[in-house]
């Protein structure tokens, strides 16, 4: 039954056969023409068909109705510029949403350029800064430098040194507090600028454990207040002040005495 | 307008095999172009291939709705022959226009459509809105219709 029906459609096909090899795009209809191809009756037909498509090409215009075959269209192509393109709603529409999605991207890859382990941390201290009244610390009057002894035998947090550059300086207050990750947070109020300093756990590769270093000075900014952070020791220092990186720098580039 | 550009010349070469007559295709001729120009200026230009086609073809069918039709006889058939290639050379656009403009619709349009050898033959099924059987019907019978003719026009002297 369904091999009837394939040799129907074979021969329906054969009989539809183009007369121009121009017009052989259908797959099907190749496949039933190089079946056929020999026979006698489809080369008769072949060349009965041609014949009659040659005399339907001779068919003379008329003058009058060869007039509308000018070079230019009869119905003019209208081009597509880029005005018409850029004022096109959906064109319009799909230009603002990559726009905006590029610039969230810039945006974000910008503000990450100068990230480094624990500045995620870090900023979140800048905004605990900002939000941080005198009241809330434990009143302490010694030089900065001192309180690592302070945090090891009261708090057992070892290495929550203050670095040299800002040993010297005299503290108003001090306490130690857990962030929303439970890590031990120790902050310290200097008199100096109402400067605020403070040291917590450094980052740690997942896999190893071991404390993902940084050398030098890493700037963070957060709401109006600048970090300066080093590492040491498997202990983050930042130094936070209400200001730029100015205001940090002359203390980082503080010669020793 | 759709990618295929419509050729015009094929266009009127159409008119006149739906038709017969050199006149009656003219006018359907430039009034399908006339409506197609007012609607390229409004702008409602048909987004379809061949339009220009199918549209000329109803126009075709319109104009001989109120003509003379002829009656409907069975038409001798014949095989196609292996030398109808020199009978149909013998014949005159004219008469081979007149022949098949005689052909009751729509096998009239599928004869017209396939031997202006401008459409696949999908593209002849989508603009005389038949079904392959059909077309195919149509062709084969519409030669041997042809050839029959042909063959009363010009006979074949009698192989010995």
């Amino acid at each position: 039954m369904k091999l009837l029906s394939s040799m129907r459609r074979q021969r329906s096909l054969l009989n539809c056969a183009p007369i121009s090899a121009r017009q052989l795009a259908d797959r099907t209809m190749r496949s039933a023409i190089s079946r056929a191809d020999n026979s006698a009756e489809f080369v008769d037909q072949q060349n009965f068909d041609r014949a009659v498509a040659r005399l339907v090409r001779f068919i003379s215009i008329p003058a009058e109705s060869a007039e509308w075959f000018s070079e230019k269209d009869l119905v003019p192509v209208v081009k597509r510029t880029w005005k018409n393109m850029v004022r096109n709603p959906a064109v319009l529409a799909i230009s603002i949403a990559v726009v905006v999605i590029a610039g969230v991207f810039v945006f974000n890859f910008v503000s990450h350029l100068h990230d480094f382990p624990g500045s995620a941390t870090a900023r979140k201290l800048l905004g605990v800064a900002g939000s941080t009244r005198p009241v809330m610390l434990d009143p302490m009057n010694a030089e900065a430098g001192t309180l690592g002894d302070l945090f090891f035998m009261k708090h057992g947090l070892e290495h929550y040194d203050v670095p040299e550059e800002f040993a010297d300086f005299s503290t108003i207050g001090c306490r130690v507090f857990e962030d929303d990750e439970s890590r031990r947070v120790a902050q310290i109020w200097l008199a100096e600028k109402r400067m605020q300093l403070f040291l917590f756990p450094a980052e740690r590769d997942s896999k190893t454990g071991a404390v993902l270093q940084f050398p030098g000075w890493r700037y963070v900014h957060q709401e109006g207040w600048t970090g300066a952070v080093t590492e040491h020791s498997g202990v983050l220092f930042m130094a936070a002040v209400r200001g730029g990186e100015k205001d940090l720098e002359p203390y980082l580039l503080k010669p020793k005495e | 307008m759709p990618e295929r550009k419509q050729n015009l010349p094929q266009l009127y070469r159409f008119c006149f095999l739906m038709l017969g007559d050199s006149q009656k295709a003219q006018e359907v001729f430039h009034a399908t172009l006339r409506e197609a120009a007012v609607r390229a200026a409004r702008g409602e230009l048909p987004s379809e291939p061949f339009w220009l086609f199918r549209d000329a073809r109803w126009r075709c069918l319109d104009a001989t709705k109120s003509d003379l039709q002829p009656e409907s006889i069975e038409m001798d058939e014949r095989d196609v022959a292996p030398d109808s290639e020199s009978q149909v050379q013998r014949l005159d656009p004219m008469q081979l226009a007149i022949w098949i403009s005689a052909a009751p619709d729509p096998q009239r349009s599928a004869l017209a459509l396939f031997y202006l050898d401008e459409f696949d033959y999908r593209e002849i099924l989508d603009i005389a809105e038949l079904k392959l059987s059909e077309l195919s019907r149509f062709l084969a019978k519409g030669r041997r219709q042809l050839q029959a003719w042909l063959d009363s026009k010009f006979p074949q002297p009698s192989k010995v």
